[in-house]
């Protein structure tokens, strides 16, 4: 009863799936394969991971390189610090961001278009282009060294961000209801905290963790602007620890994975978010 | 209704957008010319007594040109192994095989971690003693050498570290495309095929034209990111070995803070910093233009 057509069609399919399988298998592979590798370091002993040959499967199980991470090194310290510095510039280039990000997307003013393009012109510079007088003002603000040194860093980095990525959002939403909100009386500020900030609140928390992440990974600022132990971040620690004389491989991949939880979880669960933001012209286009 | 709120408007949106503008200001653009007064300054010198030997010097610096040269072959081939796993995985991603979703997380994970972590990944995977790669290749070809010293090797040091730079990157040039292919209406196939079209005509016919803008903006901004990586360099190879794996960033940060010539440091960056914004013209315009 079938036809030609559709069981070439179907062999069509087939090949399709067969080929598309092949590819995936193969990338899967490459994707997982050092990740699995470092998975498997870090369950294993200081001495087996240096015994031969080589086991992707580790002889012993062990939790010893998680446990004494956080007594060999202070991993509990860079952690805290990690999470205020992300933290604090997450909140506040949001916050920031997210009124300029407002301004651009509801008024018509002089120079818009220059500032438009000014600020997504920032996103593009690279730090090294400021890395140098950062360090000499911190250091004669007495800032070097400290979190806050850091933060007013990271502020660099992702506000021009964060004012676009929620202007975008911003532009989601209909103009309509700032409209009615003017004919009920309310003012523009009324308008901006009251009837919009509410709504935005999905595309708000998304730059908050966009923002986050920004300050976790980094490793430029830190290793410049902190020499001190007390002051790393969990990025530079772990850096530092492969800089060291021996390195104690369990520890440090049990260590540079603990501290690639928030970003390996936020990434999974943002990445919608994520490309839309990035392509969001090309989308309208 | 509106006109009347037009010129209270105007001003509003100064005050929206101020505060983000003048922070951008003092963090960025104040430091930024400090650089480029840096850059013209006679070294340890200071005042408005300006020269730019340093420009002359860094035309003349064989490392600064090794390390450009570097840099570019890194972006080059950085951003080919992205835009082909990326294509290959996002069009196999798209036909909605089963096991998709887990192909999917599998394939995102390398873009998960930070820049660090990758470079200590392969570092430790790359380990000639320790690590996997020379049992997996031993497996496959039992002549490879046993201890093959891949990161201090001169022929293959620089291709790991690009390698790894692939492997770290391709995810993003992936889920873009994949959402460009996803916003491909399914009814343009079926025409196509009800009108007898074959596979490479609807591949180039349909998917490629409905994907350029997407693989042009995935591409631009790709570049700019690979042409300021440093992390991943820093944490696998520390730029070596000489500086066969140096690229500009981990170079300008060297020059500041392990060579201590801060004013030759600055004209370098303010030359990458030139590079870059060049490099970042077409992602600018692309996505400025539509506002």
């Amino acid at each position: 009863m079938k036809s030609t057509t559709l069981s070439s069609e179907q062999r069509e399919r087939r090949v399709d799936a067969v080929v598309s399988y092949s590819l995936l298998a193969l990338c899967a592979a490459f994707a997982i394969f050092p990740f699995v590798f470092m998975l498997s370091t870090s369950f294993k002993s200081e001495a087996e991971a240096l015994s031969l040959p080589v086991r992707l499967i580790p002889k012993q199980f062990t939790l010893q390189a998680y446990s004494e991470m956080w007594t060999l090194k202070p991993f509990a310290l860079y952690f805290w610090n990690s999470m205020v510095v992300s933290g604090v510039t997450a909140v506040l280039s949001t916050v920031v961001g997210a009124l300029a990000g407002y301004g651009f997307s509801r008024f018509q003013f002089r120079g818009r278009t220059s500032l438009l393009a000014f600020f997504l012109a920032t996103q593009m510079i690279s730090g090294v282009l400021v890395i140098g007088p950062y360090f000499q003002i911190l250091a004669a603000l007495d800032l070097y060294n400290t979190l806050t040194g850091l933060i007013i860093a990271y502020v660099t980095i992702c506000l021009p961000f964060a004012a676009w990525m929620s202007k975008g959002y911003f532009d989601s939403i209909p103009k309509e209801l700032d409209e009615a909100g003017l004919v009920d009386g309310a003012s523009r500020l009324q308008i901006f905290f009251r009837i919009i900030c509410p709504v935005a609140v999905p595309g708000t928390v998304s730059t908050l963790l966009f923002a986050f992440l920004l300050a976790w990974q980094d490793l430029l600022w830190a290793l410049c602007l902190v020499s001190i132990d007390e002051k790393r971040t969990v990025t530079l620690a772990v850096a530092f620890l492969v800089g060291e004389f021996v390195i104690q491989w369990p520890m440090l991949t049990a260590a540079s994975l603990i501290g690639s939880l928030p970003t390996i979880v936020l990434y999974l669960f943002l990445q919608r978010f994520y490309v839309e933001g990035l392509a969001r012209g090309a989308v309208k286009g | 209704m509106r006109s009347g709120h037009a010129w209270h408007d105007r001003h509003l949106g100064y005050f929206f957008v101020l505060p983000a503008t003048l922070m951008l200001a003092a963090v960025l653009i104040f430091p930024a010319f400090i650089t480029l007064k840096a850059s013209i300054t006679p070294e340890g010198g200071s005042g408005w007594n300006l020269t730019l030997t340093h420009y002359q010097k860094a035309f003349r610096d064989p490392v600064l040109w090794q390390t450009f040269k570097n840099t570019v072959a890194f972006v080059a081939w950085s951003l080919a192994g992205h835009f082909v796993l990326g294509l290959g995985l996002a069009l196999a991603l798209n036909q909605a095989l089963p096991g998709q979703t887990f192909f999917r997380l599998v394939a995102l994970i390398p873009w998960t971690i930070p820049d660090v972590v990758a470079g200590i990944l392969f570092r430790w995977v790359l380990n000639p003693i320790h690590g996997a790669m020379n049992p997996l290749i031993r497996m496959i070809l039992p002549s490879f050498p046993a201890e093959f010293q891949w990161l201090s090797s001169p022929t293959l040091a620089f291709p790991s570290v690009i390698i790894a730079n692939v492997w770290r990157g391709y995810p993003l040039v992936m889920v873009m495309l994949l959402a460009g292919l996803m916003a491909i209406p399914r009814e343009l196939y079926e025409a196509a095929a009800v009108d007898g079209a074959g596979k490479l005509r609807r591949f180039f016919h349909i998917t490629l034209p409905g994907l350029s803008t997407i693989i042009i903006i995935a591409l631009a901004l790709d570049m700019v990111w690979e042409f300021r990586r440093f992390a991943l360099v820093v944490a696998m190879t520390g730029g070596g070995p000489g500086t066969l794996t140096e690229v500009l960033s981990t170079l300008v940060y060297k020059t500041y803070f392990q060579f201590f010539t801060f004013e030759y440091a600055s004209a370098m960056a303010i030359l990458m910093s030139v590079v870059l914004f060049i490099l970042s013209l077409p992602y600018i315009i692309l996505v400025g233009r539509e506002r």
